[in-house]
């Protein structure tokens, strides 16, 4: 009996341990950034496909998912890194971490080559673009009734005084879509601008938040007014009957969230398999559930969409996104925003509501008839302060490639933004402290 | 494993053969020999520490020696362990085991030696009865009382019908009462059973009563080994006279030497006592006399004289502390109750003539 | 053996250690040591060497850079504020219900009791959730205070809400350990005193309140290390600048092998170590403060303003520990949540979502847990049966061994097992370890057996050695008694003990969230974690904290009825 219960035991034991583990002939490892809603529909819609096929999930965001395909090269361990950002996607092109396929034609009809005048595929054929996201702005509009805040249209209305601690936004460095975002303005605006625009709107922030998502879950929630966020986002938000909305403002990007083969992967069929489906129409259709919220690739599904669902073909995006560009800077404008936005935020918000408070005391005393100009110097020198370009355009190109191969290099820079932005914004909270004594008449 | 049959297991002949063994640097037995026959009561007796509980463990096999043999029926079995060894153990707190009912603690050892279940019933019960348990079978220890727990315990260890008895101080942790009438029980068990039962107590009276035989230990060391009647009426020194009795030592110095007896002269007494081997004049000597073995008298007429220092009455008897000129302090016992005595009066003592013993004294 | 002539033995034949070693027991414990080595010594090795060693051998420079660093010295000032914060306003929770607990004798005390413990079942990054709700910037009460007092005060946000989370969820730590060292104090050393003439304060100040610090100190250092570890908490309140969060970016999404993350890791090990070396010391200065002589100090009846005031307090600790619970609960049921006293509309969709159409999370969590508890007992048997009774080399070793984990956090923990355990190919699948979920209940193994091993030693410590002799004598076999004596007196404790590691396993976070890869692997904790970050998720979330907290509550409930009653939640 004893004997008999041991032989149950091992082979219960035997039985457990290959659960998930083994490997299976008729399957694929999709790595990717998306949220659960989106995997999992299209899980459930691959397998009913692809009858004997299964699908399994590695859930990462963006930059997390290439660090781990960059430590695995050569024995990857996943088939398919599925995301929003395209120059992850370029980043592992350039890196020799993709592997090209161009899917069959009848797949790619009505699909067009470019949507707001960016390619849709890879030029060369390393990842295709199966969904496309604009950049943009969602508000709580109870919150904002509440806080009786007027409702933001482009970039630069989230620069008022009146939008100080309301908004939220992510931070490149960990989240894919908000470093698309940061390039978008960078791009759009040019450097020169960009940068004091994003600092200072960070002036304004309330929080960045360690995901992406928790924009969209704080601006639901009513912690924060309004978000910056992928559009689909908005889009979910608004479907599952929040009180939410979402807009795209002037200078804004249209760009493909991708697919692409990951070099070497153990199940190559299966990879294939799963490219082929996003781009059929059953997995193009997926897109426009509520709770997903995408913008299909194949132009002619759009007769199909739900009322009001935005048509990215009839829109035309304020900036041409080089992708190249992005990637080719990806570390530098990361690690530059944690050091000079993220991690350096306190003393950023600090810096702003003294300016806020300097201006507002240089209006009360211009109302009283008093010569304001020597605060208002101040206060002008305290503005460009606290709109920290760490370094210019030029240096930037220059010193990217370093910032990205070597890492203390890059650690170096890392302190020395840092230094950099702790100047600065106490001398911007020091200088407009000064503005706002000399505006009191004191 | 040895096949254990079912039937009557005849009690075995133990012999321990030089058993040595020590913990760290300290010798807790140390070249220890005995023989126990078959069916016979042998006690170990002697205060704390003195390696009879080792002793026993080494018997059961709990401990093993650094040197020395255990032989059973002259079989040696030093390095058989316990459960090969067919004993019955009662430990000092019963070791009972408290997730087992009454039933279950006793039938334990019959289910390790594979006795069929109809039989492993009949023979529990009829342990449980043999120690008037029956009906508890469904208890646990804990419901159970002291004395209760203590039969448990011997049931279990007579249970398996073992070659062996052994007892670690078992009445210890019994009320005096309880302890007699467990006592007169366990002698009468044993001596049914006619098996062989190796016994370890401190209690003097104990091993008086219920033994054939009683070996008393001494810092590991066998001291005698004898009848009580012998180790009573002979010890073979002062521990074991002082141990096993009582008595009171009083230094003195031989005086004459007759055949089979001297005389001694302790403090102003002089008495004569039977003595083996030698004793020369002059040579000093313990005299030992039992507390009974004094008789008092009030005054002062008799070998010794003393201030009475303190009294107890029990009852049927009265004992007497009594200290004498030089400072020693005697004991006297089986005193008449209705002697007049008080604290501070003189008295005059005498020893029962052929109750005083010599030993040799070292200076 | 040769009979010899000698009649006593030579003493050189005296001292002869011939069973000193048991072959089956150095079996067993050969094969704990391996099991322990890898699970236990291998990862935090591994952090210390990626800390320590470099191409050119051993090197400072890590560490030393550390210091160097100031987001890294901002991070370690935020995570000893927070833990420094967490155990003040604890103390200040848990002292008052703890002194009328300890003193007072009072209808509806063990309901008291227990209603204070319950913010022990609330994991506190779950809790943090529910926090959110009510004291979060959106949070029921901080509407509450706007509309009405016109006051804006957000209580749950960055480093303070760390603290409140953290506060109210390990404050039954002190309570508990203070209120058993009050009731506990040998009532005759205050009598003395009042013979003495210390009365009333006087009597509180120089007698009973030194004799419960060593007590309140090893409770309050035990919510401070748990504290300072903790990375589910402010990963979920979003607050960044924290040695937890910190080792956690670097390791994830800088590279693996980033020498910072590690020397991030060595700064909280060593900080956790010197707390709980305290506290052990602590501890041990505590028994002799409360030697028991039997009488326990006869409770007093609640009767004065006094005590009527510590019971108000009291229950309004009680409340506010129900807040993340209730945060939570309702948060589960609800449709939308904006900015609202209450849910504006209720759904049990979410638990549907958990239960019936994504049921992993919760079938993975049983899996994990139940077989990490089950390994977890059986090694902790083992260890425990050495330790008392084993005839082995150094049986101190493997309980040292084993019971290490216990200052190691979370985060290094998961970081240690990443490093190690990814380089291990399984033989025949050509995966690396940490792809197979075999990996969870490793991990919560090693994290859990200090609890498991304490107990099951403390109860293999119950049993005398007699009970085992005497079924030996009985004919039974080293084995055999094992099974019929030894395991069924001991299951007890280690069964109790595995229900806890269960539980606790169960809402194991820190360390899950950096071994993670496959969705279809997630236990419950990283579900929660993951509907977090999806906007329709949060319901879910909540749902699955929900389930959390019941499969918490139930265990501890198990785990005392079984294992007797004394509280031991830790995480």
């Amino acid at each position: 009996m004893k004997v008999r219960r041991t032989i149950l035991f091992l082979s219960a034991l035997a039985l457990l341990l290959p659960a998930g583990a083994l490997a299976q002939a008729n399957r694929v490892v999709v790595l990717t950034s998306f949220p659960r809603e989106l995997f999992e529909a299209y899980k459930a819609a691959f397998e009913r496909a692809n009858p004997g096929w299964s699908m399994v999930v590695v859930s990462k965001p963006t930059t997390a998912g290439i660090t781990q395909i960059r430590e695995r090269a050569g024995r990857p361990d996943v088939d398919v890194f599925w995301a929003s950002s395209v120059d992850a996607f370029v980043y592992l092109k350039q890196n020799n971490l993709l592997e090209r396929y161009t899917p069959p034609a009848e797949l790619r009809r009505g699909i067009p080559d470019r949507v707001a005048g960016f390619p849709i595929n890879d030029p060369d054929g390393y990842f295709v673009g199966f969904a496309v996201s604009g950049y943009g702005i969602m508000w709580n509009t109870v919150y904002l009734e509440r806080r009786r805040l007027p409702e933001p249209k482009e970039w630069e209305d989230l620069l008022q005084p009146v939008y100080f601690g309301h908004i939220i936004m992510s931070t490149p460095a960990r989240s894919g879509t908000t470093h698309l975002t940061v390039e978008t303005i960078l791009q759009g605006y040019g450097w020169d601008r960009g940068w004091p625009l994003l600092v200072q709107m960070a002036g304004n922030m309330g929080a960045l938040t360690e995901r992406s998502f928790g924009v969209p879950e704080a601006v639901i929630a009513g912690q924060y007014g309004i978000g910056i966020v992928i559009d689909f986002f908005g889009l979910s938000a608004i479907a599952s009957g929040q009180p939410v909305r979402f807009i795209y403002p002037k200078v804004t990007s249209l760009v493909p969230a991708n697919v692409g083969i990951v070099r070497g992967a153990p199940n190559p069929e299966g990879a294939r398999r799963f490219v082929n489906f996003l781009l059929s129409d059953d997995g193009q259709k997926l897109l426009f559930r509520p709770e997903i919220g995408r913008l299909p690739v194949r132009a002619s599904l759009y007769a199909q969409a739900p009322k009001g669902f935005p048509n990215p073909f009839r829109m035309t995006a304020g900036v041409q996104f080089d992708a190249n560009l992005s990637a080719a800077r990806y570390q530098l404008v990361t690690r530059m925003f944690d050091q000079v936005i993220t991690f350096r935020h306190a003393e950023l918000r600090r810096a702003w509501e003294a300016i806020y408070a300097a201006e507002r005391a240089v209006e009360e005393a211009r109302r009283q008839g008093r010569d304001v100009a020597q605060a208002e110097r101040l206060l002008r020198q305290a503005k460009a302060s606290a709109r920290l370009v760490p370094v210019s355009e030029a240096t930037a190109m220059e010193i990217a490639e370093q910032v990205d191969r070597d890492p203390t290099y890059r650690a170096a820079k890392e302190r020395e933004w840092e230094a950099l932005a702790r100047e600065a914004y106490s001398r911007a909270l020091q200088l407009a402290g000064q503005a706002a004594q000399l505006a009191r008449g004191r | 494993m040895e096949t254990v049959s079912t039937e009557r297991v005849l009690a075995v002949e133990v012999e321990l053969d030089r058993l040595t063994k020590r913990f760290g640097a300290t010798a807790a037995v140390y070249g220890l020999s005995l023989s126990v026959g078959r069916g016979e009561f042998c006690t170990l007796l002697g205060p704390s520490g003195c390696g009879k509980t080792t002793t026993l463990r080494i018997v059961a096999g709990l401990v093993e020696p650094d040197d020395g043999r255990v032989l059973f029926d002259g079989k040696d079995v030093t390095r058989l362990p316990p459960w090969d060894r067919n004993l019955g153990m009662v430990f000092q707190n019963y070791a009972l085991w408290p997730h087992m009912t009454v039933f279950d603690n006793v039938a334990f050892g019959l289910v390790e030696r594979r006795v069929p279940k109809a039989e492993v019933r009949r023979r529990v019960a009829e342990a449980l009865d043999k120690v008037g348990l029956t009906g508890m079978e469904g208890r646990f220890p804990s419901q159970l009382s002291g004395g209760q727990q203590q039969r448990v315990a011997l049931a279990r260890a007579l249970v398996v019908r073992p070659g062996l008895l052994l007892l670690d101080e078992p009445f210890s942790n019994l009320d005096a009462k309880l302890r007699v009438q467990m006592r007169a029980e366990l002698a009468r068990l044993q001596r049914d059973l006619g098996i062989t039962t190796l016994y370890v107590t401190h209690d003097q009276e104990e091993a008086l009563v219920l033994s054939d035989r009683i070996a008393v230990l001494d810092s590991g060391r066998l001291v005698q080994a004898g009848t009580p009647r012998e180790l009573y009426e002979n010890p073979r020194d002062v521990f074991v006279a002082d141990f096993l009795g009582g008595a009171n030592l009083l230094p003195g110095m031989v005086v004459r030497r007759g055949a089979a007896e001297v005389e001694v002269q302790a403090g102003e007494a002089r008495v004569a006592a039977p003595v083996e081997g030698e004793a020369a004049p002059g040579q000093p000597v313990w005299l030992s006399v039992r507390p009974e073995h004094l008789e008092l008298s009030v005054g002062d007429a008799g070998d010794l004289r003393g201030t009475v220092l303190a009294t107890d009455y029990l009852g049927w008897t009265l004992q007497a502390e009594v200290a004498l000129a030089d400072g020693t302090r005697l004991q006297v016992r089986g005193l008449d109750p209705s002697t007049p005595l008080r604290p501070g009066q003189t008295v005059g003592l005498r020893v029962r003539s052929g109750r005083a013993r010599v030993f040799p004294r070292r200076n | 053996m040769e009979p010899r002539a000698v009649t006593a033995p030579s003493p050189a034949a005296l001292w002869r250690p011939r069973w000193r070693y048991e072959p089956a027991h150095l079996a067993l414990y050969a094969a704990l040591l391996l099991v322990v080595g890898v699970l236990v010594v291998l990862p935090i090795a591994s952090v210390l060497r990626g800390a320590l060693v470099d191409s050119g051998g051993f090197t400072l420079a890590h560490v030393v850079r550390f210091f160097y660093t100031p987001l890294y010295l901002e991070s370690l000032r935020n995570s000893l504020y927070a833990g420094l914060g967490a155990t003040l306003l604890a103390s200040l929770l848990a002292l008052p219900p703890a002194f009328l607990l300890g003193r007072y004798q009072f209808r509806g005390q063990a309901l008291l009791v227990t209603w204070l413990t319950v913010p022990l079942v609330i994991p506190p990054f779950v809790g943090a959730i529910g926090l959110n709700q009510a004291l979060g910037r959106a949070g029921a009460l901080t509407l509450f205070l706007e509309d009405r007092l016109g006051v804006q005060f957000v209580a749950a946000e960055g480093l303070r809400g760390v603290i409140l989370a953290h506060a109210l969820h390990y404050f039954p730590f002190i309570l508990l350990t203070v209120t058993n060292a009050l009731a506990n104090v040998d009532p005759s050393l205050e009598e003395a005193a009042t013979v003495a003439g210390a009365r009333g304060v006087r009597l509180l100040w120089r007698v009973t309140l030194p004799l419960v610090a060593p007590a309140y100190a090893a409770g309050a250092i035990l919510v401070f290390v748990r504290s300072t570890d903790d990375l589910g908490t402010p990963l979920i309140l979003n607050v960044k600048n924290m040695l937890g969060p910190q080792a956690y970016f670097r390791i994830t999404t800088i590279a693996r092998e980033d020498p910072d993350g590690y020397a991030i890791s060595i700064v909280m090990l060593a900080l956790a170590l010197v707390a709980v070396l305290l506290a052990t010391r602590l501890g041990q200065r505590r028994e002799v403060a409360t030697l028991q002589t039997g009488a326990r100090a006869a409770g007093r009846p609640l009767r004065g303003w006094g005590p009527r005031l510590l019971l108000a307090l009291s229950v309004l600790v009680g409340f506010l520990g129900l807040l993340p619970h209730l945060g939570v609960v309702l948060m589960s049921v609800s449709r939308v949540w904006s900015l609202t006293y209450l849910p504006t509309g209720y759904t049990l969709d979410h638990y549907a979502e958990i239960l019936f159409r994504a049921p992993q999370f919760v079938v993975n969590t049983l899996l994990y847990s139940a077989t990490a508890a089950g390994v977890a007992v059986a090694v902790a048997v083992g260890i425990a049966y050495l330790q008392h009774r084993g005839r082995v080399p150094a049986p101190g070793l493997l309980d040292f061994a084993a019971t290490a984990p216990i200052a190691v956090p979370g985060v290094v923990l998961g970081i240690g097992f990443l490093r190690v355990f990814d380089r291990w190919t399984v033989p025949w699948l050509g995966v690396p370890l940490t792809a197979l979920w075999l990996i969870f209940p490793m991990l919560y193994v090693a994290r859990r057996l200090p609890y498991a091993v304490r107990a099951t030693s403390a109860a293999m410590a119950q049993v005398h050695p007699t009970l085992e002799e005497a079924a030996a004598v009985c004919g039974a076999r080293r084995w055999r008694t094992f099974r019929r004596v030894v395991l069924p007196l001991v299951l007890g404790g280690a069964v109790a003990a595995g229900v806890l590691v269960f539980v606790t396993a169960a809402v194991e976070f820190d360390a899950t969230v950096l071994l993670i890869s496959r969705v279809e692997q997630s236990p419950l904790s990283y579900g929660i974690y993951l509907y977090a970050q999806s906007p329709r998720g949060r319901g879910a979330a909540a749902a699955l904290g929900t389930v959390a907290v019941v499969l918490v509550a139930a265990g501890t409930y198990l785990a005392n009825r079984i294992g007797g009653r004394r509280p031991a939640l830790t995480w």
